[in-house]
């Protein structure tokens, strides 16, 4: 590295984690903020009936010791299902005909709970699958038959059942009309069973379309991965209700404690699809839930419990934090929707988990109500989001690609073309000169000799003169034919170049000088000039020397040649071949027979000019005749100028 | 035509002419011999083989088409064995067919069979003071050859490999019909010289031995290794 490119690099490299530091600060800020609405959201306490139907004061039998106790109340773990802690309570009914049933509405309990009033149960949870659910905060609302209440005090009785591995929890129950408990029971079961229900189903649709996408695309597990996680959440959120309690628990139970699993395929997807690479020690996601499931097949269901509340649990926590830090440093390192997605996600999912870990742990003031399962379904939103924002982006460019295809074809369709008329181009020029070279062959043998035997001959003797003349005048046409049939490439000053030799040949008997004025660059191109553009050019110019030699009684004959520049831009040339003889309207008057020649001779070049799409231009004057040809900028492909 | 030529007499150049055309022979000797050259005619390449085994002339003038052979190889042969000889072909059209194959044999200038009495005799005095005519279209057919091109074009083999791209440049100025003077001046050259080039230009192209011939058999593609 030279001493000038080191503080340049450094510099770079100085802005670049510059850059990297501002866009961490950023997402960390991010985050931040959505961690901050989430505990606002989460400390908004739930609405509640009027106080007046709430009922705190009960009795609590419990193991056989009894004392007062004011709810909400916990009770211990406990490992017989059959050993509920008793709560018992009066309240006051008086008979009102106008008024309504009355309800008994439990916000929220832990595990089950079995309600009777004045000795008659009126509600059992534990036939309610979902409110067997810790996780899920489901309330309970029971109408009390109007036979079964008594004006005055009733009882009110609630067993609550506990089967680990957290402790029973009682929230303080409403005792009051139906029309009054029932808006508030319906809100919690709107946020806390119909909620999680829908994004279930959410879910299982997920599980669906990443299966199919899997099935399609076999080389991208990452979706195998979700595909899996998702299916699974599904499963535990349906099956549960299908599958019979009594003779598979320990399935159930494990399907109920699949949380680790279900996070861990997550992480899997989220390593396979951000980072693209699936370093070995990455099947370890894998290890708590399998510890999870064997404990579930072969051990009893409290060492379940207790694995599952120390080891899954914490299992997920951490394959959370681990899905936060890869979708972070994705989207530090891509920046695209996918990763950003999920990394809010996460947050808002990492934030309720540790607002119920620390109510679990008692540190936050516990009523019991668990929002991390809820939160799942932000999760479940960013995935499906990201996903469909992937899926879209793949289609613009399927579509760019596409459009990008279609113009190569096209390019590599026109140098197809061009290399075909080129090829084209060249064979043509081939035959020609091949038919060039026969036929010369043959002029050589035959009628090129006999012309110059002819020269010869006539030289002998005066009379012969003009016999010697024409078989000469002949001899010369043959080159120019002969010349004009060679390849030139387009470049008509090769053409010219011959013809000055012939013409200056001509010229010398005469006592003519021939000036020749090239005004660089001379004449443009042009790869459509055909043999015979070019011999009519030629003879064009031989004509305008033939009437400069023969009427003009020149002394000098100027031949200019120079490229135009029309006011498009367009380039055509332009030859002039101009005398400094008497001029042609003097010899009109001179005499009849040169008039006459010489106009038969300009209808001639008038004639050849237009059959190349060339204009021309006579000058005449005591000065002398000058002839402009100025030369198309493309010649014509076919001679039908002539008509 | 320039005063370098005059310096030489005439009297002193002897030329051998070769022309089966009796009117053209006759005609071409008169021309030379009125300004002044030693000329001995022949009829046939018999003719001309005897004649040089008398003595070399200083100057040969042959017609390609003869009744006993091809005027190529009577170049060859002179080239060979006289190299002080300067070699003319008397061509009818000038074209490159008869032209270029006179000149990779050993030829150096050529004669139109039709030019003026004055134009023969000038154009042998300036052969002798080194100075090699040339045409605009032989010109052009050779620096054409100097192109790259996909295959053989027809016509008499050419390899151009030993010209330098000033030669080049002079062909190139003589193909479009500039003057030694105007080719002189555009490429910062004295007039004097481009003559001198024309000749070099020649002497590159003719086919000296075997290998060259191998060499050039290869190039035209006749020989595949």
């Amino acid at each position: 590295m030279t001493e000038l490119a080191k503080p340049a690099s450094s510099g770079a490299q100085a802005s670049r984690s510059r850059s990297f530091a501002w866009r961490l600060s950023q997402y960390i800020l991010l985050q931040a903020v959505i961690a901050m609405f989430c505990i606002i959201a989460l400390s908004h306490p739930l609405a509640d009936p009027p106080s007046g139907y709430l009922v705190t004061a009960f009795m609590l039998n419990d193991r056989g010791a009894t004392r007062a106790v004011t709810l909400p109340d916990f009770v211990p773990s406990r490992l017989s299902m059959n050993d509920p802690a008793l709560y018992s309570a009066r309240f006051n009914w008086t008979r009102n005909e106008a008024a309504g049933a009355w309800s008994v509405y439990v916000p929220r309990f832990t595990n089950g709970i079995e309600i009777a009033v004045n000795g008659v149960d009126i509600l059992d949870s534990r036939r309610d699958p979902s409110a067997n659910r810790p996780d899920r905060d489901t309330p309970e609302i029971a109408v009390i038959p109007t036979e079964l209440l008594r004006d005055g005090a009733n009882d009110l009785v609630i067993k609550l059942y506990v089967w680990g591995p957290i402790s029973g929890f009682l929230d303080h129950p409403f005792v009051g009309p139906d029309e009054v408990l029932r808006p508030y029971y319906e809100r919690r079961t709107l946020l806390f069973v119909t909620l999680p229900t829908v994004f279930s189903a959410w879910q299982g649709i997920l599980a669906v379309i990443l299966i199919v996408l899997w099935a399609v695309r076999r080389h991208e597990p990452a979706y195998g991965a979700l595909a899996a996680a998702m299916a699974l959440g599904a499963a535990q959120a349906f099956l549960l209700a299908a599958v019979d309690q009594p003779r598979h628990p320990k399935l159930n139970a494990i399907l109920i404690a699949s949380t680790p699993l279900e996070s861990g395929l997550v992480l899997a997807f989220a390593i396979l699809f951000f980072i693209r690479r699936w370093p070995r020690y990455a099947y370890l996601i894998f290890v708590p839930s399998a510890v999870l499931a064997l404990v579930g097949l072969f051990g009893d269901l409290d060492t379940f419990r207790a694995v599952y509340l120390f080891v899954g649990i914490p299992a997920a926590t951490l394959n959370l934090l681990l899905l936060a830090f890869v979708a972070g440093w994705s989207e530090l390192r891509r920046q695209d929707v996918p990763s950003l997605l999920l990394g809010c996600a996460v947050t808002i999912v990492l934030t309720c988990l540790a607002h119920d870990l620390l109510e679990v742990l008692q540190i936050l003031p516990d009523r019991r109500v668990f929002f991390a399962r809820l939160s799942y379904s932000a999760m479940l939103v960013a995935i499906g989001a990201g996903l469909t924002w992937r899926f879209a982006r793949a289609l613009n460019r399927v579509d760019g690609f596409a459009a990008h295809l279609v113009i190569q074809l096209r390019e590599a369709e026109e140098k197809l073309k061009a290399s075909f008329a080129r090829e084209q181009e060249q064979a043509r020029a081939v035959a020609l000169a091949r038919e060039r070279t026969r036929l010369m062959r043959d002029l050589h043998d035959g009628l090129g000799g006999q012309l110059v035997s002819i020269v010869a001959l006539s030289e002998r003797g005066e009379a012969g003169a003009p016999v010697g003349d024409a078989a000469r005048a002949a001899l010369k046409d043959l080159r120019t034919v002969i010349d004009s049939l060679d390849d030139i490439g387009g470049d008509l000053m090769l053409a010219l170049g011959s013809w000055r030799e012939r013409a200056a040949a001509q010229l010398r008997p005469h006592d003519i000088a021939m000036d020749w004025k090239v005004s660089p660059p001379g004449l443009p191109v042009h790869p459509e000039l055909r043999p015979w553009h070019v011999i009519q050019i030629v003879r064009l110019l031989d004509e305008a020397v033939t009437n400069a030699v023969k009427h003009a009684e020149a002394s000098r004959i100027t031949v200019s040649v120079k490229t135009l520049t029309d006011a498009s831009g367009g380039a055509c040339g332009s030859i002039t071949v101009a005398d400094d003889g008497k001029g042609f309207a003097l010899a009109a008057d001179g005499g009849a027979i040169d008039a006459r020649a010489a106009a038969r001779g300009l209808r001639n070049m008038k004639s050849r000019a237009a059959r190349c799409g060339a204009a021309l231009d006579l000058n005449s004057g005591p000065g002398g005749t000058s002839v402009t040809l100025t030369l198309p900028r493309r010649f014509p492909e076919s001679d039908a100028v002539a008509g | 035509m320039t005063a370098a030529a005059d310096e030489i007499s005439s009297r002193d150049i002897t030329i051998l002419l070769v022309e089966d055309d009796p009117p053209t022979c006759l005609r071409l000797r008169d021309a030379l011999a009125s300004a002044g050259f030693q000329v001995t005619a022949a009829m046939t390449l018999g003719e001309a083989r005897a004649s040089l085994a008398q003595a070399p002339p200083r100057v040969l003038l042959t017609d390609l088409q003869l009744p006993d052979g091809h005027g190529v190889e009577l170049i060859r042969e002179t080239r060979q064995r006289f190299p002080e000889t300067e070699i003319m072909v008397v061509s009818i059209l000038g074209d490159e067919e008869s032209v270029i194959s006179a000149i990779t044999v050993g030829a150096t200038g050529y004669i139109l069979k039709d030019a003026f009495p004055t134009d023969i005799a000038a154009t042998v005095r300036e052969l002798v003071a080194g100075h090699s005519p040339i045409s605009a279209s032989i010109a052009r057919f050779i620096v054409r050859r100097t192109q790259a091109s996909a295959e053989p074009p027809p016509g008499p083999p050419l390899n151009t490999t030993k010209l330098t791209p000033r030669e080049i440049d002079i062909l190139w100025g003589i193909a479009k019909g500039f003057s030694y003077a105007e080719i002189a001046s555009h490429l910062g050259m004295s007039r004097q010289t481009v003559p001198g080039h024309i000749k070099s230009i020649y002497r590159k192209l003719e086919v000296h031995t075997r290998g060259e011939a191998v060499f050039e058999a290869l190039q035209q593609g006749l020989i595949k290794l």
